[in-house]
């Protein structure tokens, strides 16, 4: 047990690392389309490469922050049922998503994903604009990527639900920690 | 059995199936593709579906990554929580509610008036209900407000958002329609269509969004006059009334003119939506500086909030691609169309029950998950029978402002509930936005009634 711990936290600390690093892209993106503009606006110039490097940062961002969001469950939930239920039970719930439907997914964006990239890298594909950003094969090996990192956070996730359904909560990293089990509503933590 | 029936059925199974499984609480995004693919996987068991459709996956998916109008997203979302940590909307509400503090009911109107205001500047709803949730609730609860109108009118105005551009909900689905809107056109025979951009349906969506401001006004009004002791007035202290003036330039003037900068460069057609949000991300960061607000902490948390937001929403877009490749490919779009078509009471008969259909789907899912699953499969149809697409979205944003508000899965009630004080019961909140989602259905029949009120402003500005 404490062996799938570890792998969990070590799952984790990967998303954790490229979140933190890819969350700046959004800066970034706000940067070079305000340069974009100044210099359209004000100087009356544009550089067609500088069009394409904010909209890739973005596909490059939300791509890679996928695994980072939902190692944060930052993905939205219709959770009228899963969030009053006991732990153990939001524990089963992942559990079978992850393996029934969040894994299938991942593997099928794999498998679609890899001629259609290796095509781009044979031949170094660039950005279809004249003048524009070389490296539009870079950005495509992000698909694999984003189904990589959701991949492994739901690794991550299945090995919380072992640990939660097998009595080890404690195991769990603290990063996908779950919440208490929720008391119910009207009735706040002190009037109970 | 015939094929073609068997496909069709799965394909009808498979959106209750959807609907189904994400009730157990599984991430919408993930939840829409791992349906959709054992959906698949049966359709394949049958001969209905073949899974080389799915080759086409990664092209789509390049497409949103290198999509500049869908840039203009991530962009708003930076300048609203960008706002929202640096407690520019915090002093908004503070200062407007002084400024309406002495009428009847003006603390209800402040909080109409500044949620139309952060709806104007950003496109994201749930900072804006937290930050009136914590802020005007607990103000409005003390001036001896009742409950349901306090929570009601919060998480009304806080879903603004949704309708008044620049909304984030709009740019996908004029992105959408555009798409939709060529292709339907060119099977029409019409090779030079007006194209649909992101700033018509902005230009469309004005006038229907002050529509929804003014009916929330007039309720509360009318709250005032009918039922006094539900909303007291809350009289500024005189010491502070010399202040009124000083906060109403430092605390309104600025967020004033951003707004007008952004939105009135995107309907005056001076620049696109994505220019204009970057303008906007800029000059959020530029009001938090001169308020000494924009810290390495704050600047962090904003970006963090953007990119785990924006992939959020995508990702949805990404799952909601396998729902449409299984869907269409196994017949499910000619069941829609045959539908659709031949509906008595003809197009607009069609619109009114793709809108009810979308309402109820609003009891348990949101707008994103709605427009992405429902827009690619009945826009084709809608539009062939000549319904404006313009007209289309923005009836559908004001419309699916509701599945903020309905219960039991209303993200603006959950919002508010987190922030509100314990022993506010959670019905004062249900019972409270009743009549704010009867005026939504009011304002849904009067746009239905008056498609100008929609269509006049983007004729106008197109020229």
């Amino acid at each position: 047990m404490r062996f799938l711990a570890g792998i969990a936290k070590l799952i984790c600390a990967v998303n954790l690392v490229i979140g933190n690093i890819f969350a700046w892209l959004s800066l970034g993106i706000v940067l070079v389309c305000f340069t974009v503009v100044v210099q359209r606006y004000v100087f009356a110039i544009s550089y067609v490469w500088m069009q394409d490097l904010y909209i890739w940062l973005n596909g490059a961002m939300f791509t890679a922050v996928a695994g980072f969001a939902l190692l944060r469950d930052d993905h939205v939930r219709v959770d009228i049922f899963y969030r009053p239920a006991k732990m153990a039970r939001r524990a089963l719930i992942d559990l079978i998503g992850v393996v029934v439907f969040l894994l299938p997914f991942c593997w099928v964006v794999y498998v679609y994903s890899i001629p259609f990239v290796q095509r781009a890298w044979g031949y170094s594909e660039g950005s279809a604009n004249v003048g524009g950003m070389p490296g539009l094969y870079i950005l495509k090996a992000f698909i694999i990527g984003f189904a990589a990192l959701l991949a492994l956070q739901g690794v991550a996730w299945i090995i919380r639900s072992i640990l939660v359904l097998s009595g080890n909560a404690a195991l769990v990293p603290k990063s996908i920690q779950y919440s208490r089990d929720q008391i119910p509503a009207d009735h706040p933590q002190g009037a109970v | 059995m015939d094929p073609i029936l068997i496909g069709e059925m799965l394909a009808a199974l498979m959106f209750f199936g959807v609907i189904g499984f994400l009730l157990l609480g599984f991430p919408v995004a993930f939840t829409l593709a791992g349906v959709s693919l054992l959906f698949g996987a049966v359709g394949m068991g049958f001969g209905v579906f073949d899974p080389s459709n799915f080759g086409s996956l990664p092209n789509r998916y390049i497409g949103f990554m290198t999509n500049e109008v869908l840039v203009a997203v991530p962009l708003f979302i930076f300048m609203g929580v960008m706002l929202e940590r640096s407690q520019i909307a915090e002093q908004l509400l503070l200062t407007m509610g002084k400024l309406f503090g002495n009428m009847r009911g003006g603390l209800g109107i402040s909080v109409v008036l500044v949620g139309a205001m952060l709806a104007a500047s950003t496109g994201v709803v749930g900072a804006t209900v937290v930050t009136m949730g914590l802020i005007s609730l607990p103000a409005m609860l003390r001036a001896g407000y009742d409950p349901k109108l306090a929570t009601g009118v919060i998480c009304a105005s806080g879903t603004l958002g949704q309708i008044i551009p620049p909304s984030t909900v709009l740019i996908f689905m004029g992105d959408m329609l555009s798409g939709i809107n060529s292709q339907v056109q060119m099977a029409k025979g019409n090779f030079a269509p007006m194209p649909v951009s992101v700033g018509d349906l902005f230009a469309g969506a004005l006038l229907p969004g002050i529509l929804l401001v003014s009916l929330y006004l007039a309720y509360v009004l009318f709250k005032a006059v009918t039922a006094p002791a539900s909303c007291p007035a809350t009289p500024v202290p005189a010491d502070e009334k010399g202040e009124l003036l000083r906060d109403f330039f430092v605390a309104l003037v600025p967020p004033l003119l951003l707004i007008f900068a952004v939105l009135g460069s995107i309907l005056g057609g001076i620049a696109t939506p994505t220019e204009a949000a970057s303008v906007g991300a800029v000059g959020a960061m530029v009001l938090a500086a001169l308020r000494w607000r924009l810290s390495f902490r704050i600047l962090r948390e904003t970006m963090i909030a953007t990119a785990t937001i924006t992939s959020m929403v995508f990702v949805i877009l990404l799952g909601a691609s396998v729902f449409s490749i299984v869907f269409r490919m196994m017949g499910g779009d000619n069941l829609v169309h045959e539908f659709l078509s031949n509906l008595p009471g003809g197009p607009l008969a069609a619109v009114a029950v793709v809108m009810i259909i979308m309402f109820f789907l609003g009891f348990i899912l949101d707008t994103f998950e709605i427009i992405f699953i429902v827009i690619p499969i009945t826009a084709p149809v809608l539009l062939m029978l000549d319904i404006n697409p313009i007209w289309l979205g923005v009836l559908v944003g004001v419309n699916l402002q509701t599945s903020f508000l309905t219960p039991p899965f209303g993200f603006a009630l959950f919002y508010l509930r987190g922030v509100a004080p314990a022993d506010l019961p959670t019905s004062a909140i249900y019972k409270g936005i009743l009549p704010f989602v009867l005026l939504q259905v009011v304002a849904i029949a009067i746009l239905f009634a008056f498609p100008q009120i929609v269509t006049w402003l983007p004729k106008v500005i197109s020229g």
